[in-house]
């Protein structure tokens, strides 16, 4: 094997590492809605008030259906940390919204990710937070404050 | 540990190779045909789920075309972004894991849904003489047990934006015998998160606490509603409930979240004396406005302020049905929620005039409550104050009310929980009354 063998070889890996996501990135939470929702981007804010129940539908009316993952799990801790309620706080949150009528039952808590990712393809409102090295095709990333996941500045981990 | 792995590695390849070549001819065609098989149940097996979803396609009506083009077809769709593409490209789609649990969340909910909220108390107080608000007590006893509402909440979805939502509550009375009250039955439409329409009885949105806690104590940090937020049935200065018209919804006001309430509706309330002389005074209210609003600022999340304007014209049954009075209530409140924090904080000003003489008298109250999560313990401290002015006939029963609570709530799960409060209030022209109250509290 000459040079210009290993130089092209070498320029080739280099090259393929621009597609792997770094290490920080990985753990970086991705919002994951379902590819028909043209929704691009939500504010903070926004993201939170999706999370907790309190912003019910997307923009054009259509119902948003929360897709979580089931207690125990790293995405379910991150959601809590996220809404800064524990899991007590959580599920009392949720049944006090059942009572009040503002939501049908509590969020769908998924035990798998394949779970998760299935329910975000399959239902129209759905959206959910998956770790970037758990994402799969058929979802759709969306941004936060303009960010994507392993973006400088970008909060959910 | 690199060079062991490539040793090892090597070693298996070597290993490999040769029992390659050791192997018997018949061998060969053996694992031929195992290769084939397996081949072929692979195909099988694609072929088999490539039917199944096409069933599901089928079996989904309300997904929009696009929607269902995505889950036909998972691998087709590669949608993450340049910035974050997996780490193997080719790497096919995991296959759909079916599962009942997911089965019913990928279907909207339909028939009726229930829930249900009860509770066991025990109270003890150092005076006999009994008052309202405190369920059980029998003149002449001091401490009894009590099952206080036994509610069933029930929602049903009959369409998207339409839903119902009913709370029956089975009210314990005198001497183990049990009311029936129909706390909401309400048609509720959503047309978008701007307009929210409510038809039937509902829980008026005078304050935080009437609108957030119903009538569950599961939900209520504490063993029972502040004073001023008690059912107007069990002694409660407020209208809590009407029959009417309620509009809600977002203004659109970006990270300050802001929401609007509007109520039309009558408020009729009956309110016995707190001192339990038996005294039943029927308000005779007209139909009330009220109208609201509360913000949750993105800034701050767990934070909500708000604050309403209540008017409605009431009678005093004591003195002349005739003789009507102008109601007007005013509320605000400062709310945060969050970090395993409670704080709730309200104040009214109740404000009657005697339309006849033009009378004035105001009722101040206000109540504070701050609770901390440690893990299953939420310890609270409440401290509550009603000052009734002398002049209003109205509420000539209660007077000057003032004191705090201490205790603490235990969740032993998610649908049990236990609670003791010690309060102590200061009672104008009466003994300080103090008490111990008890209670389990479940949700099921």
């Amino acid at each position: 094997m000459n040079g210009r063998s290993i130089s092209i070889l070498l320029a080739t890996f280099l090259a393929s590492l621009a597609f792997i996501p770094p290490a920080a990135a990985q753990k970086d939470l991705a919002v994951v809605v379902n590819p028909g929702n043209p929704i691009t981007n939500v504010s903070l804010g926004e993201l939170r008030k999706l999370f907790n129940g309190e912003k019910r539908s997307w923009p054009g009316g259509m119902a948003v259906k929360l897709i979580v993952r089931a207690p125990g799990n790293r995405e379910r801790t991150a959601l809590l940390q996220f809404l800064n309620l524990s899991e007590t706080d959580y599920k009392q949150h949720w049944t006090a919204l059942v009572v009040r009528g503002e939501a049908d039952t509590e969020p769908f808590a998924a035990p798998s990710i394949g779970m998760v990712l299935e329910a975000v393809r399959a239902l129209p409102g759905a959206i959910s937070l998956v770790y970037v090295g758990d994402l799969k095709p058929g979802v759709k990333v969306i941004k936060i404050d303009g960010l994507l996941p392993g973006a400088p500045g970008y909060l959910l981990r | 540990m690199l060079r062991v792995s490539n040793t090892a590695v090597a070693f298996l390849a070597l290993a490999a190779s040769l029992w390659a070549q050791d192997s018997a001819p018949s061998d060969q065609k053996t694992i031929a045909l195992l290769v084939q098989q397996v081949k072929a149940l692979q195909q099988e097996t694609s072929d088999l789920r490539e039917k199944v979803r096409k069933l599901e396609g089928d079996r989904a009506p309300a997904a929009p075309a696009g929607a269902r083009t995505e889950a036909a077809a998972p691998q087709s769709a590669q949608v993450t972004p340049p910035e974050i593409t997996t780490p193997h490209p080719t790497a096919e789609a995991t296959p759909p894991e079916s599962s009942p649990e997911l089965t019913a969340a990928m279907h909207d909910l339909h028939g009726i849904q229930w829930r249900g909220f009860g509770e066991l108390d025990y109270q003890a107080l150092d005076q006999r003489q009994p008052e309202l608000g405190t369920y059980g007590f029998v003149p002449g006893s001091a401490a009894n047990f009590y099952t206080g509402d036994f509610d069933l909440f029930l929602h049903s979805r009959l369409t998207e934006k339409t839903s119902v939502l009913a709370d029956i509550s089975f009210e314990e009375g005198d001497a183990q015998s049990y009311k029936l009250d129909l706390r909401q039955a309400l048609l509720k439409y959503e047309m978008n998160e701007y307009l929210k329409i409510s038809l039937g009885r509902y829980q008026t949105d005078i304050g935080y606490y009437n609108s957030a806690y119903r009538s569950a104590a599961w939900l209520q940090t504490t063993a029972d509603r502040p004073l001023i937020m008690e059912y107007a049935s069990n002694g409660g200065l407020l209208p809590t409930q009407a029959v009417g018209i309620s509009i809600t919804g977002a203004i659109p006001s970006g990270k300050l979240g802001l929401n609007y309430i509007a109520e039309y509706g009558t408020s009729d309330t009956i309110r016995p004396d707190l001192n339990g002389a038996g005294t039943v005074n029927d308000e005779n209210d007209g139909n009330h406005v009220l109208v609201g609003w509360f913000a949750h600022p993105d800034w701050a999340p767990g934070l909500q302020i708000g604050g309403s304007f209540f008017h409605d014209k009431i009678s005093d049954a004591e003195t002349s049905l005739a003789d009507r009075f102008g109601q007007t209530i005013l509320n605000s409140y400062v709310v945060y929620i969050a970090h395993g924090i409670e704080s709730l904080n309200e104040v009214f000003l109740i404000r009657e005039t005697q339309l006849a003489t033009g009378a004035v008298s105001n009722t101040p109250a206000f109540y504070s409550q701050i609770s901390r999560r440690w893990g299953r313990v939420r310890p609270f401290v409440r401290y509550q104050y009603v000052n009734a002015s002398g002049r209003n006939t109205i509420f000539n029963d209660v007077g000057l009310r003032a004191g705090p609570s201490f205790g603490a709530r235990y969740d032993f799960n998610d649908y049990v929980a236990f609670k003791a409060q010690l309060d102590h209030t200061q009672r104008e022209s009466l003994p300080d009354l103090n008490g111990l109250h008890l209670q389990v509290a479940f949700t099921f």
